[in-house]
């Protein structure tokens, strides 16, 4: 025993090189430009959701947008815990507040570290499908991200000066740490570099295959029938496999037409090799084969071009159907797939029968199709 | 440029806030939204940093000097994968594990990689170690 009395630190007590401000603003930059990326993805992926507007070709379009979206994120973590470290003693400063811009500033650091976490810690639990809350995590994600991107903005415009000034002076030049401290500035630096890399790494199999090998946290395998993961199987949606008396109903103005699955296996097979791209980041491109989108429409009575609602046997759940875009229904590369690679689908990819289209969001490529219904465009 | 930022961020936040009103409106468990947002600084600030703190202080006191930083960073690494494999591990709220999705076998992957970066510290501070055996810069700074 000392005999000191344990206090609350101040913020004099942080003495590691960590907390200087040239650490802070590098530190800073790098944050902000992952941020950055994720906030400009994730209106992407919102604009993809959506439909109408988000282009067709190229058709890795939103694999790449969301993948980026993903492995930002995860950089973004150790970046976020190394920045919140480097001003950590300011959280001691005192007095608590000295006037009101300072009380505003203090005040808009709080909505800036509660949404930003909100963001990181939200996202890294969806990518693993991990449905710890109650809420919709696409719009309180969304509601969050411009919460987060606008007080970071107001951020640095408060501490642009500081920014400057940190980013100016170079960061090395000490020949240690400093008296009780473990790193010097570039070490500390090094060190979140380091981080970020191995947390891009450890998870990125998931976006990059490349990485799979070495991604040990990576939250999709290759263990998918027919090579692609499933992200809701026949079971958990409810769906059994059909018996002859399954029709596919095409609705168009110009008439309405049922197809058998003998019918649509006779009909001319298009071949396309597209991309299944979920919003949790991860990708597979795989060969499939059916009949495009726009034929099936033609034989009905319709002309392709106007927006598509797709709907599937699935009883229940959000994604039970999916509104297929104009331009995408005109796609000549958007089938209602039969086969993927050399067999007929898995029930749990969609038997009888799937939607994959170009460029679009995983969840609206809508499995178990039994209804094509032209809407007004 | 100052006033751009400042503008720029108002505007986000102002629509951010909409957007939040539009939410409370229409959402279940909106409240929960905010429980999130206000506990995920709490948690930080009052158990990741103070964690990191007293390691950092623990690792200045006990770690021979030329092991100090290879220890620290070790830990700092320890630490970040073992958060980024909590969603894996940790599923009580997990959909059912799908066919190649979080299908893997996460504890050995965890302990795989906490390997390769103890392994990693070890080479550093060992090397480090003969460095500083040959300048005699290490005993200076203890």
């Amino acid at each position: 025993m000392t005999g000191r009395k344990l206090r609350p630190p101040a913020e004099r007590d942080f003495r590691g090189a960590a907390h200087d401000q040239r650490v802070t603003a590098r530190i800073g930059l790098w944050l902000g430009i992952a941020f950055g990326i994720c906030f400009l993805t994730g209106l992407l992926s919102q604009l993809a959701r959506a439909g109408s507007g988000w282009p067709t070709s190229p058709v890795d379009l939103y694999r790449v947008t969301q993948g980026a979206h993903v492995v930002a994120g995860v950089a973004a973590i150790p970046l976020l815990l190394a920045k919140l470290w480097s001003v950590y003693p300011k959280l001691f400063a005192r007095p608590l507040v000295r006037s009101l811009p300072h009380a505003i500033e203090r005040g808009s650091i709080l909505v800036l570290s509660g949404a930003a976490l909100f963001e990181v810690v939200t996202g890294l639990f969806n990518v693993a499908q991990n449905y710890v809350w109650g809420f919709g995590f696409p719009a309180a994600h969304h509601v969050a991200g411009w919460l987060a991107i606008g007080s970071v903005l107001v951020h640095v415009a408060v501490k642009l000066p500081v920014i400057r000034r940190g980013l100016t002076r170079g960061d090395g030049g000490e020949r240690s740490a400093p008296p009780g401290g473990i790193l010097t500035r570039r070490g500390f630096l090094r060190g979140t570099g380091l981080a970020t890399g191995v947390a891009v790494v450890a998870t990125a199999g998931a976006a990059v295959p490349l990485l799979r090998p070495v991604s040990p946290l990576s939250w999709r395998s290759d263990r998918g029938p027919q090579g692609v993961p499933v992200n809701r199987t026949a079971r958990a949606a409810g769906v059994r496999a059909v018996d002859d008396s399954w029709r596919l109903t095409v609705v168009t103005p110009g008439g309405t037409r049922a197809f058998s699955l003998a019918e649509l296996r006779a009909l001319p097979q298009t071949s396309a090799s597209l991309p299944i791209a979920c919003v949790e980041g991860w990708n597979q491109s795989a060969s499939w084969t059916g009949v495009p989108v726009a034929d099936l429409l033609r034989l009905a009575g319709g002309a392709p071009g106007s927006p598509v609602r797709v709907r599937s046997l699935e009883r229940r759940g959000a994604y039970r159907s999916s509104l297929l875009p104009g331009a995408h229904a005109a796609d000549p590369a958007t089938l209602l797939a039969l086969r993927l690679g050399d067999e007929p689908l898995a029930l749990d990819h969609g038997y009888p029968c799937r939607l994959i289209a170009p460029s679009r969001p995983g969840v609206t490529q809508t499995k178990w199709v039994t209804r094509l219904e032209v809407e007004p465009r | 440029m100052r006033a751009v930022f400042a503008l720029a961020g108002v505007a986000a936040l102002a629509w951010g806030g909409w957007l939040a009103l539009e939410f409370a409106l229409g959402a279940r468990n909106w409240a929960q939204v905010l429980v999130w947002l206000v506990g995920a600084p709490l948690v930080h600030d009052l158990v990741v940093a103070p964690a990191v703190g007293l390691t950092g202080l623990a690792v200045a006191r006990v770690v021979p000097v030329a092991w100090r930083a290879p220890v620290a960073l070790g830990a700092a690494l320890s630490g970040l994968l073992a958060l980024l494999a909590v969603p894996l591990l940790w599923r009580p709220f997990g959909v059912a594990t799908n066919p190649g999705l979080h299908d893997r076998d996460y504890v050995t992957g965890l302990a795989v990689a906490l390997g390769v970066v103890w392994l990693g510290v070890a080479v550093a501070g060992l090397t480090a170690g003969v460095t500083a055996g040959l300048t005699g810069r290490g005993r200076r700074e203890q």
